[in-house]
């Protein structure tokens, strides 16, 4: 038996081979099939050429000739993305960073770091730590999770809580406009005059250009830490626990919940110690100097046991790390339970914690269906996890409806669609749910601004797009889509 | 929940502001003219004042635009909490959050952009818009509030606005001496501020008692001594990098960490880039094609 | 040409993938190339599109099946527990039906002969001696022309001895013999019947022939005395027996396996004492992959050689350095940029010798100028030194 290959001939990627090397255009069927996804549930993506450039002249070569081709361009790190975001529709040149993943220059001094979008978040950590210095957001898959994506979807983490989400972390981007012209928006001292470009561009989510490079501020890792499990007997003394924490002046390094069903499965998948009888646990991790962190954790358990709490002080970094790999084994403990999850991500006043948790049960009972939540808590960022199995008939309508459910609870007491994982494809028709068209037409502008033509991630986001011929695609076919 | 957008009030500021003639807003004229002044006829119109709600355990708090900081902080002090935004006798929150201009504190307690939540403005074809959303954490959109910190009120005018708030700390305390700076700023853990005017360099240290008194400590052993407050700031701010090197001490203060130096004379600022002026233009005319909205103001000569 | 394909892989293991990413970093081929369809998460789209959605087997599938190191690293990062190890070895085992004149059908057929496999060395030996063999390129060891003879000196445990690891490296068992009966137990060796474990033949996909070495193997290793082992790969294969025959023999036969690392461990207080000998050794435990990843038996290795040696870690999570059995010879250029990586670790440890529980990693990194030996090597020198 002889294998073929099966790359049709086609002048865009003839064009693009000649600013890249061959080998870094690929354009065979199952090397462009297997992009058509991200980590999202949205499987339905058409790729067309897949490029691996390696400096921002070649990626301004890859936006020119697809420019050039009336082709769109869909830019793409690790592909770890939760919304959808950069999973390509209608055959667009996916730009693909991850080959662009060096850490170009540091500034101990200034605590600043030029790196390339392609690296890896945790990658960036580990290379300044011997300076002292870490990089504060820290998205749940930071240990494969591109920059260059935490810049795309203002990325969060269980520690942006004290410290701000990445747009307080980036100083300057790179950025390869659809024009093919390259900019640096932002300073990367700090201040120049002007509009903030920079903040208007982070959280883009691809629309507005190619990040090539960026600016991140680096943080000093804390002289001290003190991290604290306390354990509940009810999901509402867990929430009311984490309001008063806030409401006492005391903004923790990390909050963190988890309820009952995720504690059992943590427990049987790593055995971390979490207690298997609490209806729920809080992880509160202070830092900072000695002095407030001592108070500050003093405070936490006071306030803990007020309410019913027990108490559980980290005595040392091994039981903190034990802590911590308790709540980041969370989705391996999923896996014991249903093949499929479908993680949501809406965000509340923290105030009303407790109340929409107990409206998150209630609409996952009316569904028929599993829950379990691990979020960060301390910034009302919910992360209700829908169990199911994809095989089972009918299954994905109650996931999607529960899912709407869930956001419409959320936006009714003041909350946002999104905290940290994005609109992408997944939110963008509940948009208006929490904007009106004017509000959308505004953002619109803005990605007009940048992206005159549209040619940037097109499909995303905004639900506008009625001229756009790659939405029409995508409404057509969300049974393909909607995995 | 921190109340609902102040409808009437709104929709009347909206009114007032219309469709047709040139506007500008006007909040407490302290910076009235950074990045230029308007004709002496454009129409002034104020926006909405006053605190319209506020749950001090959310740390979260909206405000009409025209609210002076001064009340607001005072506000926010009865429940031990603060606003990251320059605490101005006469600025108003939309005037400060408009001109985009750091206090001395930027380097601990992070940058003012980052301090505005939701705003809601009135956008060049009379009609109210809502950018952001209430709570701490949002990616949902594309984030119009950091575009409009700064703007000028050239991309709409800033009508109410949600702010992060954060707890006052306990203790805080200026130091000065002359020491390096960088070294002041290796060994501290968090200093809230360090300025250097060539000789001289202050520090402040904030937060728990015990913390503060160490960290002071840590100052002194390197010759710093308390001190009352900062040193008065030259008026031009320039960005550090333009900084003449020469500059003798006294003419200049440099913000450690921020990139934002102040100057006693002009300094040349290079021209920005092209395609960044472009961008500025395109916005512009996106937001305000007809440029009626605080005209003869430019966020890139705002220095 | 566009019939379906089924690659022969169990439908709901392909199904437990959702796509996370997790696995991503911990891929040697991803890490190096950063591309998806060299990576565990390409991989199994690629099996999906071929066996779910009836793609073709064209060369770009061929090149993602065949760049796979089968190192297995994503299987522990995997938070869905997808066992990556079987789909692959399914995959191959399809791939290799296919691909009925590819020589490593035949090839691999030596490795259960150990007279001929010897015989074999020998010739390599000269010739790589007369230097008409591009050895490092193809990933070869320095082959010896002669070897000792190894005795038995008891029936407590087996020492399991295996195929390329006795024709080439047998030094390496003469000298784990010595720990082990230093820790007090005698030692049995296997007779010619269990001439090869079967690893390199299961991920080259050839399952029967794999399959016959097993049965052979386990009837030479008979009794109930532990099978001890100081190659990874062997191992790691010898401890699935159970899995891949199913029979209530070959689970038995499967839990009497340990790494001798394992063995060593859990007798410690018998070890003999090292005295001052060793002190100025900083050793770097370079883990095999299927030490680490598939026996996950990866952390007595350090705590055995800690009695003698300063131990210290490598900061690269356990990544592949690269050998992955034939595929330094079958993808020599990735090999070597797996392998830098590697170095690169290894130069940051501040070590002054690497030590790894397999041949294959030995011999692959000791090509690239590494000093590099099997922990219980460094052990035997300080204990002999010390007698």
């Amino acid at each position: 038996m002889r294998f073929r290959r099966t790359t049709k001939a086609d002048p865009l990627v003839d064009d693009l081979r000649r600013v890249l090397p061959a080998d870094r255009v690929r354009a065979a069927s199952l090397e462009r099939s297997i992009m058509g996804r991200d980590a999202s549930i949205f499987e339905g993506g058409q790729a067309g050429p897949v490029c691996f450039p390696i400096s921002t002249e070649e990626v301004q070569g890859c936006v020119d000739a697809a420019r050039r081709h009336g082709r769109a361009v869909v830019p793409r790190g690790a592909g770890t993305g939760l919304a959808g975001g950069s999973v390509p529709l209608d055959e667009p040149v996916v730009v693909v960073t991850t080959k662009m993943n060096r850490l170009l220059s540091v500034d101990v001094d200034q605590r600043l770091a030029w790196v390339q979008p392609g690296m890896i978040n945790l990658d960036l950590s580990r290379a300044i730590a011997p300076h002292g210095l870490h990089f504060a957001p820290d998205p749940s898959s930071q240990q494969v999770c591109s920059l260059g994506g935490n810049v795309g979807t203002n990325a969060g983490g269980p520690h942006c809580l004290a410290h701000g989400v990445t747009s307080a972390h980036v100083q300057a981007a790179e950025v390869v406009l659809m024009s093919g012209e390259a900019v640096v928006l932002g300073d990367p001292d700090g201040w120049a005059p002007g509009l903030d470009l920079r903040g208007a561009y982070v959280g883009s989510e691809g629309m507005m250009g190619i990040t090539t490079a960026i600016a991140v501020r680096l943080t000093p890792n804390p002289p001290a830490v003190q991290t604290l499990l306390l354990a509940f007997d009810s999901v509402d003394a867990a929430a009311h626990t984490v309001s008063a924490v806030i409401a006492d002046g005391i903004v923790p390094a990390a909050i963190e919940m988890m309820d009952k069903n995720i504690i059992w499965a943590v427990e049987n998948f790593v055995g971390a110690g979490f207690p298997t009888d609490a209806a729920a646990v809080v992880i509160v991790e202070v830092d900072g100097l000695p002095g407030g962190v001592t108070a500050e954790a003093d405070r936490v358990a006071e306030l803990a046991e007020e309410r019913g709490g027990r108490v559980r002080r980290a005595a040392d970094d091994q039981e903190r790390a034990l802590i911590w790999k308790g709540r980041k084994s969370a989705f391996g403990a999923i896996a014991q339970i249903k093949p499929n999850y479908y993680l949501h991500d809406t965000v509340v006043p923290r105030t009303r914690l407790a109340e929409v948790m107990n409206q998150v049960y209630e609409i996952v009972e009316e569904h028929d269906l599993q829950v379990m939540n691990v979020f960060h808590a301390g910034d009302g960022n919910l992360h209700p996890l829908l169990l199911y199995d994809r095989r089972e008939p009918g299954v994905m309508e109650r996931v999607h409806a529960a899912g709407s459910a869930i956001i419409e609870a959320s936006l009714a007491v003041g909350g946002v669609l999104s905290g940290e994982h994005g609109i992408g494809i997944e939110k963008r028709d509940f948009m208006p749910l929490m904007f009106s068209e004017a509000d959308l037409d505004a953002q619109g502008r803005l990605r007009r601004a940048f992206d005159p033509d549209e040619m940037a991630n097109p499909g995303k986001v905004l639900p506008t797009g009625a001229s756009c011929a790659d939405v029409n695609a995508l409404t057509k076919v969300p049974e393909g889509v909607w995995g | 929940m921190i109340g609902d957008k102040a409808g009437a009030a709104l929709e009347s500021f909206a009114a007032e502001v219309g469709s047709d003639d040139a506007v500008a807003v006007v909040g407490g004229r302290t910076h009235w003219e950074v990045g230029g002044s308007c004709p002496e006829e454009t129409r002034l119109v104020r926006a909405p004042t006053g605190v319209r709600g506020f749950d001090p355990a959310d740390m979260t708090i909206r405000v009409g635009a025209a609210t002076p900081v001064t009340e607001l902080d005072a506000a926010l002090a009865e429940v031990g909490q603060r606003v990251n935004l320059p605490v101005l006798p006469g600025a108003t929150v939309g005037g400060v959050l408009a001109v985009g201009r750091d206090d001395v504190h930027a380097l601990g307690r992070g940058r003012l952009r980052d301090a505005l939540l939701e705003a809601v403005y009135v956008a060049d074809d009379g009609g109210l818009v809502t950018a952001g959303g209430p709570t701490v954490k949002n990616v949902s959109g594309f984030d119009l509030c950091r575009l409009l910190v700064g703007s000028l009120g050239t991309l709409g005018l800033l009508g109410e606005v949600i702010l992060r708030t954060w707890p006052r700390p306990a203790t805080q305390q200026w130091l000065a001496g002359s020491c390096d700076p960088a070294e002041l700023r290796r060994r501290l853990f968090w200093p809230s501020s360090i300025l250097w005017n060539g000789q001289s360099v202050w520090v402040h240290l904030e937060g728990h008692e015990s913390d503060v008194e160490a960290e002071a400590e840590l100052a002194q052993s390197l010759g710093c001594e308390p001190t009352d407050g900062p040193p008065p700031l030259p008026d031009y701010r320039v960005p550090t990098g333009v900084l003449e090197a020469d500059e003798s001490s006294g003419s200049y203060v440099i913000q450690i960490g921020t990139g934002l130096a102040y100057a006693a004379a002009p300094c040349p600022i290079p021209d920005p880039d092209p395609t960044v002026v472009a961008l500025h233009r395109r916005l512009k005319a996106e937001f305000d094609p007809r440029g009626r909205l605080n005209p003869g103001r430019d966020p890139l000569a705002a220095s | 040409m566009s019939a379906r394909v089924s690659l022969g892989i169990d439908p709901e293991e392909l199904a437990s993938c959702v796509a996370c990413g997790l696995c991503l970093p911990h891929c040697p081929t991803f890490r190096v190339t950063g591309e998806e369809w060299a990576s565990p998460r390409g991989r199994i789209s690629a099996m999906r599109q071929v066996q779910d959605q009836g793609a073709a087997i064209d060369q770009a599938f061929l090149s993602s099946m065949d760049t796979c190191v089968q190192c297995r690293g994503c299987e522990p990062a995997c938070p869905s527990g997808v066992p990556f190890g079987s789909m692959m070895e399914a995959t191959q085992a399809e791939l290799t039906r296919r691909r009925r004149l590819d020589w490593r059908r035949w090839g691999f057929r030596v490795l259960g002969h150990r007279r001929l496999l010897n015989l074999l060395s020998r010739l390599l030996g000269v010739v790589q001696r007369l230097r008409l063999l591009p050895s490092k390129r193809l990933g070869l060891p320095k082959i010896p022309l002669a070897q000792e003879r190894l005795r038995a000196t008891g029936s407590d445990v087996w020492l399991f001895t295996g195929c390329v690891m006795d024709a080439w490296q047998r030094s390496t068992h003469a000298a784990v013999k010595r720990v082990v009966e230093a820790a007090g137990a005698g030692v049995a060796l296997p007779g010619a019947g269990a001439a090869c474990c079967g690893a390199l033949s299961l991920h080259a996909g050839l399952e029967d022939h794999a399959r016959s070495l097993a049965i052979r193997t386990m009837r030479e290793l008979e009794g109930s005395a532990p099978i001890l082992v100081d190659s990874a790969g062997c191992g790691a294969v010898l401890k699935e027996y159970g899995k891949h025959l199913g029979t209530p023999e070959a689970v038995a036969f499967s839990e009497r396996v340990l790494d001798v690392h394992e063995w060593l461990s859990d007798r410690s207080d018998r070890l003999p004492s090292a005295g001052e000998r060793g002190q100025d050794l900083i050793v770097a435990v370079h883990d095999p992959c299927h030490l680490r990843h598939v026996q996950r038996a990866h952390q007595p290795v350090a705590e055995v050689l800690s009695h003698y040696a300063t131990v210290v870690a490598l900061d690269d999570d356990g990544l592949c350095c690269g050998a992955g059995g034939a595929y330094a010879a079958m993808q020599p250029d990735l090999a070597v940029s797996i392998r830098e990586r590697k170095l690169e670790a290894i130069g940051r440890s501040g070590a002054n010798i690497v030590a790894s529980a397999n041949p294959g990693c030995t011999i692959h990194l000791a090509n690239a100028g590494v000093a590099v030996r099997h922990p219980l090597e460094i052990v035997d020198e300080v204990l002999d030194h010390d007698g």
